[in-house]
């Protein structure tokens, strides 16, 4: 049986493989979309060359890996053992990861020099905190009871941890692993489109800037195909070790409904302040060079004058004006596609693995060919930032729609409700979590998405601004850009949990926990 | 092995505003079996977590022999078999019932015995997802039979299982714990089943706990089904109903 299918699945990847060859030939945009053999061409005749790029880019990745998510670890270890500094450390991680990796890939291009620092950090940075995150539901998933029957033999906390916390945690650290393997891929890259030396992100920056669409389109499948692997090889592991995978939406632990305004002010500033206090004293620890590593104050100074202010904030509403669009059109698709493919289950049962795998593509990798295909203008960026919004938010709504429990939907139907009612009123409230789940994580991702494309093609925004900067040496805007685009990211992850702690407080009161 | 009486000396516990246990005193004794009954949310559970050493009381004192209940557990001479049977998913029964052992750290020699005993023969490798809610209970409870402890907590311990198994555990089970001295105390909903397992039953008034009545089951014959139809107990039965109906 596995032979035949095995057989299906080669026959109908060789008819897709005919299709597009065809399809390619016919169409008179040539120019834009590279055939299979273009690709099998290219890759062939600069085989030496893509085995290097990709062996340094996964070497690079590998490291990243390693290093994010054992700070994951260490990170959720240290919540573990003193709760009181869960809150605060949580919102420092998040700030860190709301800074989008390409602004912070220059400044620590600055601050390492040539190398592979740069790469391996921002892949780390790229995974620690999903990885936090899927722990942290983990520990939390741990019963009181298992703790009581621990107690009731004399065992203490050590050998709670060791026996309960840690094993009932591990399918969730799996799971936290394999999302972190591409992501770390997409670090990676990243780091390599800000002043690398080696790797598949500086081919892909010189094909995007040379456009050699063959290049792009060989490159960009490449890399996706090389990130998938790494995320298919973990799941098997993963499914090994474990035997199963737990669902988990990636949600980021809400404040509590009962903070009252001034407490969460008091709560930020505290938070600012740290994050003001490290920067400074990191750079003075190191005894960094004041003219690459700009201090708090030297970028106060900076943006003081009305000149340099002006040209931040122009640039800064560029970005959000293209960021937008895309962001509302990836979160609406996604769950609008969520909540019809709930009304035909069938459909929904087939296509949920391909949005699941589809979900785990850095789709940055991508991004150069959506932009081939769209253009440079906002078109282009609306599509890059939607598609990298678009799977998670429906594999995270699908999940939602479906925690309705059994003997609700046995409640519904025993009083011959249709499916449409059923949906409004009950699946569509119990997907509420998830979709905000998704919006809150999906603001960091738009940023990243829309920084990247204007870094690598359209000449806009504050991508092109800190890409421009860092050539001219002019390095106190980069650094006033990477605090603005944190800023801006820290506070519209803030509006995103306002607004839904309103709407669930009217529509779903009993899930805000 | 010598069994400890257990002495609870006027505890109180409460949580926030809701007061669980006033000035609850009694002494269970060594070797002897105790049924606490009572109505939902009197605070039965409550006890018996502040005998296990859970809970610390507000005021008052659990003794066990003459220790306090947390050292009588690091010695592993503690056993109990919680409301919800709280087996770990990722362990087979066979697994889950030689923990126990393991974190008693005694050898753990009657796995298959008390697989067989709670009637889960065939079934040893399979994991907690895949059996009923009874069975999963029968499971905790062979995980508390294992350790051989010296004191004995069962909450609820038949709460899930269906009434020709229980009815049949009711009368198997606690031949092993007489014959090892220990010293059981039992949370039960049901008369009969009290009756049957306990030399003593406790009957508790409602929030917060206090004794409405202390039977002694001192009837003689064995412990079978038989045993509910003789007058004595037949006599306690009138006692225990009119007791909890009167409170
Ligand atoms: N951990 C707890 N927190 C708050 N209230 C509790 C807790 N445990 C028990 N209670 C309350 O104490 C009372 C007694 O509970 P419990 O001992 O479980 O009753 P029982 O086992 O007799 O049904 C109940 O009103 C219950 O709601
Ligand atoms: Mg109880």
């Amino acid at each position: 049986m596995i032979g035949v299918n095995l057989w299906r699945k080669l026959l109908a990847a060789g008819a897709l493989l005919l299709l597009w060859e065809g399809a390619v030939a016919l169409s008179s945009d040539a120019v834009l979309i590279s055939s299979p053999s273009d690709i099998a061409g290219y890759l062939s005749e600069n085989f030496a060359l893509i085995a290097r790029a990709s062996v340094e880019t996964s070497r690079n990745a590998f490291w990243g890996f390693l290093w994010g998510n054992a700070a994951a670890i260490v990170l959720s270890a240290t919540m573990l053992v003193l709760p009181r500094s869960e809150r605060f450390l949580l919102a420092l991680a998040l700030l860190v990861f709301c800074v989008p990796l390409i602004a912070s890939g220059p400044i620590l291009r600055v601050l390492y020099g040539p190398g592979t620092g740069p790469q391996v950090t921002l892949a780390a940075l790229a995974v620690y905190y999903t990885t936090l995150l899927a722990l942290l539901v983990g520990l939390r998933a741990v019963s009181q009871n298992w703790i009581d029957l621990m107690r009731v033999y004399g065992r203490g906390p050590l050998a709670t941890l060791m026996r309960v916390r840690a094993r009932a945690s591990l399918p969730y650290l799996f799971v936290g692993l394999q999302i972190s393997a591409p992501a770390a891929f997409l670090g990676a890259m990243i780091g390599e489109f800000t002043g690398a030396e080696r790797g598949l992100g500086v081919l892909t920056l010189r094909a995007m800037r040379g456009l050699e669409t063959d290049a792009t389109w060989s490159l960009a499948l490449l890399s996706a195909a090389i990130a998938m692997t790494g995320y298919g090889a973990l799941g098997w592991l993963g499914r090994r070790a474990v035997g199963y995978a737990p669902e988990i939406l990636l949600s980021a632990p809400r404040q509590d409904a009962d903070q009252t305004w001034w407490r969460s002010l008091g709560q930020t500033l505290l938070i600012v302040a740290c994050v003001v206090a490290v920067w400074q004293l990191t750079m003075d620890a190191f005894d960094l060079n004041r003219f690459f590593a700009k201090r708090p104050g030297d970028v106060w100074g900076f943006l003081i004058v009305a000149e340099n202010r002006d040209t931040l904030v122009a640039a800064l509403a560029q970005t959000l004006g293209s960021a937008l669009p895309g962001y509302l059109a990836g979160l609406s698709l996604g769950a609008g596609l969520a909540a019809l493919l709930i009304l035909w289950p069938g459909l929904a049962q087939a296509t949920l693995p391909f949005a699941v795998a589809l979900r785990a593509i850095p789709i940055i990798t991508t991004a150069p060919l959506l932009v081939l295909g769209f253009g440079r203008g906002l078109a282009g960026t609306t599509v890059v930032v939607a598609v990298m919004i678009f799977f998670p938010t429906l594999v995270a709504c699908q999940q939602g729609l479906r925690q309705t429990p059994g003997q609700v939907a046995d409640l519904f139907r025993s009083y011959g409700a249709g499916r449409f009612v059923f949906l409004c009123k009950a699946q569509i409230p119990a997907m509420l979590p998830a979709f905000f789940a998704s919006a809150r994580m999906a603001v960091p991702a738009a940023l990243l998405a829309v920084t990247t494309v204007e870094w690598l093609a359209t000449g806009k925004g504050v991508g092109v601004l800190m890409a421009t900067t860092s050539s001219t040496s002019n390095y106190n805007m980069l650094w006033s850009c990477v605090a603005a685009l944190a800023g801006v990211a820290a506070a519209a992850y803030a509006l995103v949990a306002a607004l839904e702690r309103a709407i669930l407080r009217v529509y779903a009161s009993e899930q805000l926990t | 092995m010598i069994s400890p009486d257990i002495i609870c000396d006027a505890v109180t516990k409460s949580f926030g505003a809701t007061q669980a246990v006033s000035e609850f005193s009694a002494t269970l004794k060594a070797g002897h079996t105790t049924a606490l009954v009572g109505p939902s949310g009197c605070g039965k559970s409550t006890i018996l977590r502040m005998i296990a050493g859970l809970e610390t009381p507000e005021r008052g004192e659990v003794l066990v022999g003459d220790e306090a209940p947390d050292a009588v557990a690091r010695r592993g001479a503690l056993a109990m078999s919680f409301q919800d049977p709280s087996l770990l998913p990722w362990r087979s029964v066979s697994a889950n019932i030689a923990l126990g052992a393991e974190l008693a750290r005694k050898p753990a020699d009657q796995v298959d015995h008390l697989i067989d005993l709670v009637g889960l023969s065939g079934f040893a490798d399979h994991r907690p997802a895949a059996l009923s809610g009874g069975m999963r209970q029968r499971a905790a409870i062979a995980r508390s039979l294992i350790s051989k402890p010296e004191v004995l907590l069962l909450d609820e311990p038949f709460g899930a299982v269906d009434a020709i198994t229980r009815r049949r555990l009711n009368v198997d089970l606690p031949p092993l714990w007489r014959a090892r001295g220990t010293t059981v105390v039992l949370v039960t909903h049901s008369v009969e089943e009290a009756l049957l397992l306990s030399d003593r039953v406790i009957v508790l008034s409602s929030r917060p706990a206090s004794v409405v009545a202390d039977i002694a089951v001192d009837a003689p014959g064995p412990r079978d089904s038989a045993f509910l139809d003789t007058p004595a107990v037949q006599d306690h039965a009138r006692a225990l109903y009119s007791a909890l109906e009167g409170r």
